[in-house]
């Protein structure tokens, strides 16, 4: 049996807090769930939402994110739902992560954070709002 | 009360029509969205069925009206809807009796120009309740519900009576089943989501109450609660300058609705006219911009 639970909160970046708290409050003590891969998940959150605000909200008075979050026995699912500019993943720059630091870039890495914490993504574009997908699976996918 | 009288040019469509409603069309993909357009060129018996399952028939029923008749015993016509073909927007309101100031339900959905569906207009009213001239002067030109012009006298005597800027008598109850009654009438026409400018500070905060999240204003809303708090810069203009700036309007959320409505956002540099919500169907966003708030 799955538990979901939700939190929404404007796009700014004193909501981050929160939002990692909510994390770790509904992910502490779940069998499964160790403090490496709630640390993942806030990673991921916390690059997602400042994408959203950084980049969804630009120029906008900033609105919501939704944040639902989903844990069964399997895998834990982080929903992030705005309604700021869409955003493509996979048009996104993939960062250098192997050039020397002086001359990586210092944009881009928030989406290789978030696929390097996370297992599977997917984002969509709706009536109701931009919706950011991540899943990270707690027992791995067989040949996965 | 939302802003329905903005003035505001047609949008343009940015997506195509789909035409008329036929079996054909039905026979498709069921999650593709109709307009509200499309249901007011379908014949009227069929368009008046459908709009039938935008009112709460316990709504109607309270006031002896029939929900399938839209009449009382007397046969006499209490609910109206308004359609014409092409248009798009639909307008219905009810009355507890022929004489249109007992109106108790108001009710206008609109298309938007991505197709999406705007609530323009939703008012429930209890008609047994005083009335408060405030959307209208003395001399009867319409205020605009106090963003146009201000009739002073009628605010006073409204605020004093309980009322939140912008209501005209006191609201009815029942936005609960309204709102979910909406939400099943829009899922059933396949949309995933309906969107309003709330006209006060007060309905946005019901509206929060209902489910609503923010599109735009989520921030402003957090920021005007913060100052509020004591030493914030919109808990000082509360000076007790006029009726509408008391000292303890800091606490509820009509003390704060009325000081907004007669302009206190001007201490953060900011009007009340960006906020902007989102009712996804079927679910509670559960936000929440004034904690444990008294109303």
């Amino acid at each position: 049996m799955a538990s979901t639970h939700r939190i929404t909160r404007a796009a700014y970046l004193e909501s981050l807090n929160e939002f990692r708290e909510f994390i770790k409050e509904h992910c502490a003590g779940v069998s499964g769930i160790n403090e490496e891969i709630i640390y993942d998940i806030q990673l991921a959150v916390d690059e997602a939402c400042t994408n959203i605000i950084s980049h969804g909200y630009a120029d906008l008075d900033p609105g919501s994110i939704i944040l639902d979050l989903e844990v069964d026995s399997a895998k834990l699912t982080v929903s992030l739902t705005d309604f700021g500019h869409s955003f493509e993943p996979s048009s996104a720059p993939i960062p250098d992560v192997d050039a020397p630091i002086e001359q990586r870039e210092l944009e881009g890495f928030g989406l290789f954070f978030i696929q390097q914490s996370m297992d599977d993504m997917d984002y969509q574009v709706t009536e109701d709002g931009n919706k950011l997908t991540l899943i990270r699976y707690l027992r791995k996918k067989v040949g996965g | 009360m939302l802003k329905y009288f903005r003035v505001k040019q047609q949008p343009e469509k940015v997506v195509p029509d789909l035409g008329a409603i036929s079996i054909s069309l039905l026979e498709r993909d069921a999650t593709l969205p109709f307009t509200i357009r499309q249901l007011n060129n379908l014949p009227e018996n069929i368009k008046r069925r459908v709009y039938r399952g935008l009112i709460p028939p316990a709504l109607l029923t309270r006031f002896g009206i029939d929900p399938f008749q839209w009449t009382n015993t007397n046969k006499e016509p209490l609910v109206f809807l308004n359609a014409e073909s092409n248009s798009e927007k639909v307008l219905i309101t009810a009355h507890t009796s022929p004489d249109p100031s007992t109106e108790f339900f108001a009710l206008e959905l609109a298309d938007n120009s991505l197709n999406g569906i705007e609530l323009n207009l939703i008012v429930l009213n209890d008609p047994t309740t005083p009335r408060y001239s405030i959307d209208q002067t003395d001399d009867g030109q319409p205020t605009m519900f106090g963003t146009l012009k201000r009739n002073l006298k009628a605010e006073e005597q409204a605020l004093q009576a309980g009322l939140a800027p912008g209501q005209v008598r006191a609201g009815l109850g029942g936005s609960r089943i309204v709102f979910e009654q909406i939400d099943t009438f829009l899922s059933m026409l396949g949309h995933r989501a309906y969107f309003l400018e709330p006209l006060t500070y007060a309905s946005a905060w019901v509206f929060e109450r209902r489910g609503f999240a923010y599109v735009r204003g989520h921030k402003l809303m957090d920021d005007i609660h913060r100052e509020f708090q004591p030493g914030g810069m919109l808990h000082k203009r509360l000076d007790d300058g006029s009726p509408f700036r008391k000292r303890d309007q800091a606490h509820t959320v009509r003390g704060r609705a009325w000081a907004i409505h007669d302009g206190i956002l001007d201490a953060l540099d900011v009007r009340w006219d960006k906020i902007r919500m989102v009712k996804q169907i079927g679910r509670h966003a559960g936000a929440i911009t004034f904690p444990q708030a008294e109303y």
